[in-house]
């Protein structure tokens, strides 16, 4: 097993590690010359913007929390493109691995059930997609953003309706205290070291195993994965299973991993937007999982960043967000090239 | 009369992107009113070379005078301007356009509401075409179109922007004996009209048959140039591979055994839902190397997508050592004993992106020895796989790690036909299985194929090289529009035979 450490970069690829380290820099480069234009001190921000995601404990904690969602609904993106598709249904199933946690830790109050049934209707979600894809050839970009939109708006009627906190009618019920996820301390839960290990299951999955083999084949070059005895459609609806479940559990951790409430906001507003942010940390990251863990420390850490930088720095927050949209954008240019790249010869073949 | 050099090349070099030597300081001298044969293995730089004279490619270092007179070529656009035009491989028509518009495209003129006279091109194709006695349909998209008239069509698209200099990358490829003796025509008529054409060729029979002057580029250099006159093909083959070349397969007699592969009444459809394989019936023994001979497009990538569980058949039986295996999918029928080289290895027999470990697992991947446990792949030995069939094919790769795409065209075959055998089979299926690839690999693998054979295997060839075909097989079928027009024994029938019955001739009525 000595050889294996080497091997993984291997795959992941020196090459791309150093792209997307000069991007970082330039994204920053570029950001700071806007905070320049501004009228604000670049390197004060950016100072803060550190001090405030790993100056501290706390900041730690925080990088590490925000990483969490958007880890797993990256690995959604990932598995999908790896198998060649452009899976962007990881927000529906978002909301549904969250519904599923209060729904079902409020039948029986067990953390491993909340995690299992968020999961499960995670993946559940991503069938449809799935089937129209496989058997009727519809486009998964057309079926993920419709079903996305049908799954929030019958999430956000639970949220109102069944599921409301007849205490707190803003809010859903909470998630009871002994399904919660453990606290490591600084609002921290072990969401994270869960996230990580699903990272490191699907980079097992994708290259040591012959399902991910056949994934990856079908995702380069279904001609030959058929050929080689391999069958694209089912490796497409494993991928959108799997992608479905990685963030039916990312889902399900916000919400039973994040005080003080644990219980979905009004409106549904700390489970929006994940699944969308994902898609970002999966091109930063390559659309490796390891690439992804790193990126999705790097988002957590701009987002983490921002109290400070709001605060110390007196940075608007809408001039952080600008910020913080040219960074991630600049840093997702190598990895959107690449599949662009990818899709373009795929229309030529 | 003094010959005048038309075109000179001088130090011609060029180095890829990626480091990759091209061409070594090329010499090339082209005169009035010949036909130069450019002759050479795949990849040895000829088709880099005419490119550069084209206009497509910029040179890394190097001259090129035309009539004596330096130019700088920016685009093809500019070599047309200095009179000369590129026919390529891969043809680069509109296909919903008819031939006429396909012919004027591009010189419409610059102005943005500049008008086509489409009546003027019209007239003046129509004269070029009675001038050359070489007649193609104008108002019909070229997607209708046979292969050979596509190709007419592109030389014609060259000849009416006037060029004296015509380049055709490897023209031939794709034609039925009949067209390429009609091609053949073409050009000698071009040539005593005072055109000079540049003929790229691997092809020894052709350039000998066609050209005045050979010349041979190996490995990015030139080995030397001939008197077409005075060349023998083993001459040329010589100069071409750096050896001799045994073109002649070793094949001693063999008792064929018992039937492997039994097809009965097979019909197949094909994308377009037409009728590809019309009940179709025959049998492939052990020890027997059964050849499909065949314009290509006659049924038989049907016949054998049916044959390896890749396409449904409509009707009819396959059965392999008397298993029923119709419509079984790849992955049966591996396990059964089939192994498939297929005629497309950049799109079906390989993965270009993938390392040459994964793809010598391709098809194997489920097999116990690379299997860790149940579902996890033991890459260990998947390298270990990989390893051997490249030491014993000898098969020149950069490592088991390095991606399939960095291998040249003739090992990536190498590493197909490893691969496909390694799985111990009791029949193969080889569809071209030496197309694109040099001549050295071409020896090996069709002589691979006569052991495999020796050893009492079962044998399907499918190509569009009529010479592999009758050198290699035992019996062969010629199919056409998805019938056999006749199964034959290659040494009891003349090549006249062969290919008319390529054209629709049935052998009854041939011997009638």
């Amino acid at each position: 097993m000595k050889k294996s450490g080497s091997e993984i970069l291997e795959s992941l690829n020196i090459k791309a590690l150093i792209e997307s380290l000069i991007a970082i820099f330039i994204g920053f480069l570029i950001g700071a010359i806007v905070l320049g234009a501004f009228g604000y001190d670049p390197l004060s921000a950016y100072y803060w913007l550190f001090q405030g995601a790993l100056g501290s404990t706390y900041g730690i904690a925080s990088t590490l929390r925000y990483a969490t969602p958007i880890m797993l609904t990256a690995l959604t993106f990932a598995l999908g493109t790896r198998t060649g598709i452009f899976n962007i249904g990881a927000e529906g199933s978002f909301y549904f691995g969250a519904i599923a946690a209060v729904i079902f830790t409020n039948i029986w109050a067990n953390m491993w059930f909340g995690l299992a049934m968020g999961m499960l209707l995670g993946a559940l979600w991503a069938l449809p997609a799935a089937a129209l894809k496989v058997y009727r050839g519809v486009h998964e970009v057309i079926s993920t953003i419709m079903l996305n939109w049908i799954g929030w708006f019958f999430v956000l009627w639970l949220i109102v309706g069944p599921y409301a906190n007849p205490n707190d009618p803003n809010k859903t019920i909470r998630i009871p205290i002994e399904a919660r996820l453990p606290n490591i301390g600084y609002g921290l839960s072990i969401a994270i070291i869960i996230a990580v290990i699903a990272a490191a299951l699907t980079y097992f999955l994708l290259w040591h195993t012959t399902l991910g083999f056949s994934m990856r084949a079908s995702g380069m070059n279904p001609k030959a994965a058929r050929y080689g005895g391999m069958s694209p459609k089912k490796a497409v609806m494993w991928s959108f299973i799997l992608g479905g479940l990685l963030s039916g559990l990312g889902g399900a951790m916000k919400i039973m991993g994040e005080g003080p409430t644990y219980a979905i906001s009004q409106g549904g507003a700390n489970i929006y937007g994940f699944g969308f942010d994902g898609i970002g940390v999966s091109l930063v990251g390559r659309n490796h999982p390891l690439g992804i863990i790193l990126a999705a420390l790097f988002f957590g850490m701009l987002r983490a960043g921002t109290a400070l930088m709001q605060a110390e720095a007196q940075v608007p927050l809408e001039i952080i967000k600008v910020i913080q949209g040219i960074i991630v954008i600049t840093v997702a240019i190598p990895g959107l090239y690449d599949l662009i790249k990818k899709v373009a010869r795929r229309g030529a073949a | 009369m003094e010959k005048q050099p038309i075109i000179e090349m001088k130090g011609i070099v060029k180095v890829y992107p990626d480091g990759t030597k091209a061409l070594k300081g090329v010499d090339l001298t082209v005169y009035q009113g010949e036909i130069l044969g450019l002759l050479g293995e795949n990849g040895a730089g000829k088709t880099t070379l005419m490119k550069i004279l084209f206009g497509m490619l910029h040179p890394t270092s190097g001259r090129i005078l035309i009539r004596g007179k330096e130019v700088q070529f920016r685009s093809p656009s500019d070599a047309i301007t200095h009179g000369i035009g590129m026919v390529h491989q891969h043809f680069t028509l509109v296909e919903v356009f008819d031939a006429l518009h396909n012919i004027i495209l591009g010189m419409e003129g610059h102005g943005l509401f500049s008008r086509i006279d489409v009546k003027k091109a019209r007239e003046k194709l129509q004269k070029l075409m009675n001038d050359l006695n070489f007649q193609v349909p104008l108002d019909v998209p070229v997607e209708d179109l046979p292969v050979g008239v596509q190709q007419r069509i592109e030389i014609l698209k060259m000849l009416f922007r006037d060029i004296d200099v015509l380049i055709l990358d490897e023209p031939t490829a794709v034609l039925t004996p009949i067209e390429v003796e009609e091609l053949f025509r073409v050009l000698r008529h071009l040539k005593e009209e005072g055109k000079t054409i540049i003929f790229i060729s691997h092809k020894l029979n052709e350039v000998i048959e066609l050209t005045d002057r050979v010349t041979v580029i190996r490995k990015g250099e030139v080995i030397g140039t001939v008197e077409t006159k005075t060349a023998t093909p083993q001459l040329l083959a010589r100069m071409m591979v750096g050896r001799d070349v045994v073109l002649r397969i070793e094949k001693p007699p063999k008792e064929a055994g018992e039937p492997i592969l039994k097809v009965e009444n097979l019909s197949v459809k094909g994308d377009r839902g037409e009728k590809a394989v019309k009940s179709l019936s025959f049998e492939v023994r052990a020890g027997e190397i059964f050849g499909i001979a065949g314009v290509e497009g006659n049924g038989q990538t049907e016949l054998i997508e049916a044959i390896t569980g890749l396409r449904k058949p409509e009707n009819g039986r396959v059965y392999l050592n008397n298993v029923d295996i119709t419509g079984k999918g790849p992955r049966e029928l591996y396990g059964l004993g089939m192994a498939h080289i297929p005629e497309d290895r950049t799109h079906m027999g390989l993965i270009l992106e993938m390392t040459v470990t994964e793809n010598a697992l391709l098809g194997l991947q489920w097999k116990r020895d690379f299997q860790r446990w149940s579902g996890v792949i033991n890459w260990r030995r998947a390298r270990g796989h990989a390893k051997s069939l490249i030491e014993e094919f000898d098969i020149s790769a950069p490592g088991t790690e390095a991606p399939v795409k960095s291998l040249s065209g003739g090992n990536q075959q190498k590493l197909i036909v490893a691969r496909e055998v390694s799985k111990a089979p009791v029949l193969i299926v080889a569809a071209q299985p030496t197309r694109g690839v040099d001549v050295a690999s071409t020896e090996y693998i069709r002589n691979y194929l006569v052991k495999l054979r020796n050893e009492g295997k079962a044998v399907l060839l499918v190509s569009a090289d009529l010479d592999e075909v009758v050198q290699l097989s035992d019996r062969m079928g010629i199919i056409y529009e998805g019938e056999f027009m006749g199964v034959v024994k290659p040494e009891e029938v003349s090549t006249e035979e062969i290919g008319m019955m390529m054209g629709g001739i049935r052998y009854e009525e041939i011997r009638k």
